[in-house]
């Protein structure tokens, strides 16, 4: 290890400890309620307290985010890849894709909600719908800015519409997808947590809701941290999977 | 022995925002079999949009191209294989990927396929580079594999637009020498367009010169000396001082000076 | 000229599709276009709800104070990691891991620590917007021509100097680009606070017509948020084609 990145490391680590220590502190000095703000070691009792609903609750969010997932990649990939191959379509949809794409969806949710009620059903459909679109967008995009030689040269080759596609257009629009999955799932996880919060009745989003109204602030922030940790995690693989899957282009 | 490639009295317009630009104006022509074919004239004179009419990429406003005596209305990778200036090669393929495409897009099963493309590679210098991505090669490599692209899907004809308009005068040179030596041995009939006095002379048996815009044929010199050429000869600077002089007025004219 | 009627037409036959629909399976919860306009017109007359111009501008100053905050963090810590060396590997990591969390889990902290009022808004507003602006600060500080500084300080420029005549236009385009999406992002974060729980504000109304399944005035004043957050991105473009036309 370089000594720069000994440096580093030990600047990140030192300041974590030093963080951890002084609030430690400073809780146990009374100098904050704990009932706002309470003690590391306090938090680290409430992991044990609060495991199993936690843990329960995560599942079912990771869960209702995974079907929200893939729907609107699915779906994200293949309107993306339908409308930005289609010149006309493209020029007339746009400006809607756009506009819907750059509205805070929250203001659709309570309408989402009325119609389908509480529970799982509002929170995919929500879910799908938050992460679709910065998909949408990110493929319509990389459609667009497929090098033209490429598309010139299958043709003079005798490429059909059909192989056009398979053979130059997927292959080419990889890293625009591989960039848009790793959107998507922040954006899903988000739309989930979301609607867990604002009607649920499970869900990770539901039981930080609970936590706080009840102030139960360890509890609460146990659980911040367990569905951080499992975002944080979640981007990470996904980042790795990237680059796996990256190496033809240095 | 009839010509291969008939090209008779074919126009083109096209429609640009500032109005209408007439590339070509009524430009006639015919390759035998075997020939390697220059096209030269200055920029903007339609030689690449002639191309993409022999290739079927272009369609003519008038008038008819025939290769094989069949009318050209879309690519016909049986027949024509086409090099672009930018070599397009696919960056997610490798250099033997690349090479096999053209038989992969005619479903030729995949043993044959990688037999042919990895035989190819030798002549075409590349035999250590077969898994390397494009990436990793020199424009030099990168053309060659363009070329043994269209090299794989044994067509009678090959057009080349510009093949080696992106590389220093070196490596042009001994691209140069390399085509010459794969089309002696391979017999093709190469339609080849390029800005290069050096290459229409060192490599062709007939030149066609184009005006400037609209394009139009003014020229054809026909070059029966044998290969490999001396460029140094009397015969040679002489024919490359008739050539720039029927090219020098027209680069002018394109250049807005006259 | 004829896309634009092909957009207009597509508008057209959603709006008559969501007409007939609407009507058809019920009228009340799906919200039928015809049923928008007079919504609107009660809204604005101050009909429906007295208390909208209140609202509008309470949300409008957690916004203004969430983006204010935002900006002045944001170009702290951007500067702050990007011109140190060490301390930007040190923490530009954990700026970034923290962004790959989806901001919405701090906000049920955030209502804990400050309530329902306007104070948890603004910090969530201010958590949203703050991240965009920090990581331009960062991506700006890198693309910067190190030659530029090098020739300045060649020069004798002083490092203040340096920084305020040669980097900050340099970095000027990204920057202005994170500032707007900072707005953009400080703005959602303000009103996704409000409908997950408040007292007052925009958000407050649209959850009240919510809850009492008064749905026409709920779209009715989703309508006047659009045109808020329309409005104020739309005043961060002309900003941000100004700039664009002073760093060129």
């Amino acid at each position: 290890m370089s000594r720069d990145t000994l440096r580093v490391r030990l600047l990140q680590i030192v300041s974590v400890v030093a963080l951890l220590a002084i609030w430690e502190g400073v809780a146990r000095l009374g100098w904050v309620d704990p009932l706002f703000v309470p003690a590391p070691s306090a938090v680290v009792g409430a992991f044990g307290r609060i495991g199993r609903s936690a843990l329960a609750g995560l599942g079912d969010t990771l869960l209702k985010t995974a079907v929200a997932y893939v729907l609107s990649v699915v779906l994200g990939v293949a309107l993306g890849v339908a409308i930005g191959s289609v010149r006309a379509l493209r020029e007339v949809l746009s400006p809607f894709v756009i506009a819907v794409y750059g509205m805070p969806k929250i203001l659709v949710l309570p309408w989402i909600v009325l119609i389908l009620g509480f529970g799982t059903a509002p929170a995919i459909v929500y879910g799908t719908i938050h992460g679709l679109f910065p998909i949408l967008v990110l493929v319509m995009g990389g459609v667009r800015d497929v090098d033209r030689t490429l598309v010139t040269v299958a043709r003079a080759f005798g490429a059909s519409t059909w192989q056009l596609y398979w053979k130059v257009l997927l292959p080419a629009i990889v890293p625009t997808v591989l960039a848009g999955m790793r959107l998507g799932i922040v954006f899903c996880l988000l739309g989930v947590l979301i609607v867990e919060m604002f009607a649920g009745v499970r869900g990770m989003g539901y039981v930080m809701g609970s936590l706080a109204n009840g102030f139960q602030a360890p509890e609460l922030f146990a659980a911040t941290a367990l569905v951080s940790a499992a975002s944080i995690a979640i981007v990470l693989g996904l980042d790795a999977l990237n680059d796996r899957l990256s190496h033809w282009r240095g | 022995m009839s010509d291969l490639i008939v090209v008779e009295h074919v126009g083109k317009r096209y429609q640009t925002s500032s109005g209408p630009i007439e590339a070509l104006h009524d430009v006639s022509l015919a390759v035998g079999a075997g020939e390697f074919c220059t096209v030269i004239g200055p920029s903007g004179c339609g030689k690449s949009t002639l191309l993409g009419m022999l290739g079927g990429l272009v369609t003519a406003d008038g008038g008819r191209v025939l290769v094989d005596g069949r009318p050209v209305s879309a690519p016909d990778p049986r027949r024509v294989a086409t090099v672009f200036q930018e070599a397009g090669l696919f960056p997610w393929r490798t250099a033997l990927e690349n090479v096999e495409f053209g038989l992969e897009l005619q479903g030729v099963p995949r043993e044959r396929r990688r037999a042919v493309a990895t035989e190819l590679l030798g002549p075409l210098g590349l035999r250590d580079f077969a898994a390397k991505y494009p990436r990793e090669l020199s424009g030099g490599m990168r053309q060659r594999v363009a070329i043994g692209r269209a090299l794989a899907i044994d067509t009678q004809i090959i057009l080349m637009d510009e093949p080696f308009g992106a590389l220093d005068e070196q490596t042009r040179l001994l691209m140069g020498e390399w085509l010459l030596e794969i089309w002696r041995r391979t017999r093709k009939t190469v339609v080849f367009v390029t800005h290069s006095l050096h290459e229409a002379l060192a490599l062709s048996t007939r030149v066609v010169v184009m005006t400037a815009r609209p394009g139009r044929i003014k020229r054809v010199l026909e070059l029966p000396m044998p290969y490999p050429r001396a460029m140094e000869s009397a015969e040679m600077v002489g024919l490359r001082a008739t050539l720039w002089g029927e090219i020098r007025d027209e680069s002018l004219r394109a250049m807005g000076e006259r | 000229m004829r896309v634009r009627l092909l957009r207009a037409a597509i508008l057209a036959v959603f709006l008559l599709a969501w007409e007939g629909v609407a009507r058809a399976a019920n009228p009340l919860l799906y919200v039928p276009p015809s049923a928008v306009l007079p919504a609107l017109r009660r809204l604005l007359a101050l009909d429906s709800y007295p208390d909208l111009l209140p609202s509008v501008l309470l949300t409008l100053r957690e916004i203004a104070v969430a983006y204010a905050l935002a900006i002045a963090a944001g170009l702290g810590c951007g500067f702050a990691l990007g011109l140190n060396r060490v301390i930007g590997r040190a923490y530009a990591p954990i700026v970034g891991a923290l962004y790959a969390v989806p901001a919405v889990v701090w906000y049920p902290s955030l209502m804990l620590f400050f309530g329902l009022d306007a104070a948890s808004k603004i910090a969530f507003g201010f958590l949203l917007g703050f991240f965009p602006i920090t990581l331009a600060v960062l991506a700006g500080i890198r693309q910067v021509n190190p030659h530029m500084l090098a020739v300045a300080r060649a020069f004798g420029a002083r490092p203040l100097t340096v920084f305020v005549k040669v980097m900050i236009p340099a970095m000027m385009f990204t920057l202005v680009g994170g500032l707007r999406t900072g707005l953009a992002l400080s703005v959602i974060g303000v009103i996704v606070g409000e409908i997950l729980g408040s007292k007052a504000g925009m958000g407050a109304l649209i959850n009240h017509a919510y809850g009492l399944f008064r749905t026409a005035d709920y779209v009715a004043l989703v309508v006047v948020t659009l045109v808020l957050i329309v409005g104020s991105d739309a005043v961060a473009g002309l900003v941000e084609r100004r700039a664009e036309r002073w760093s060129d």
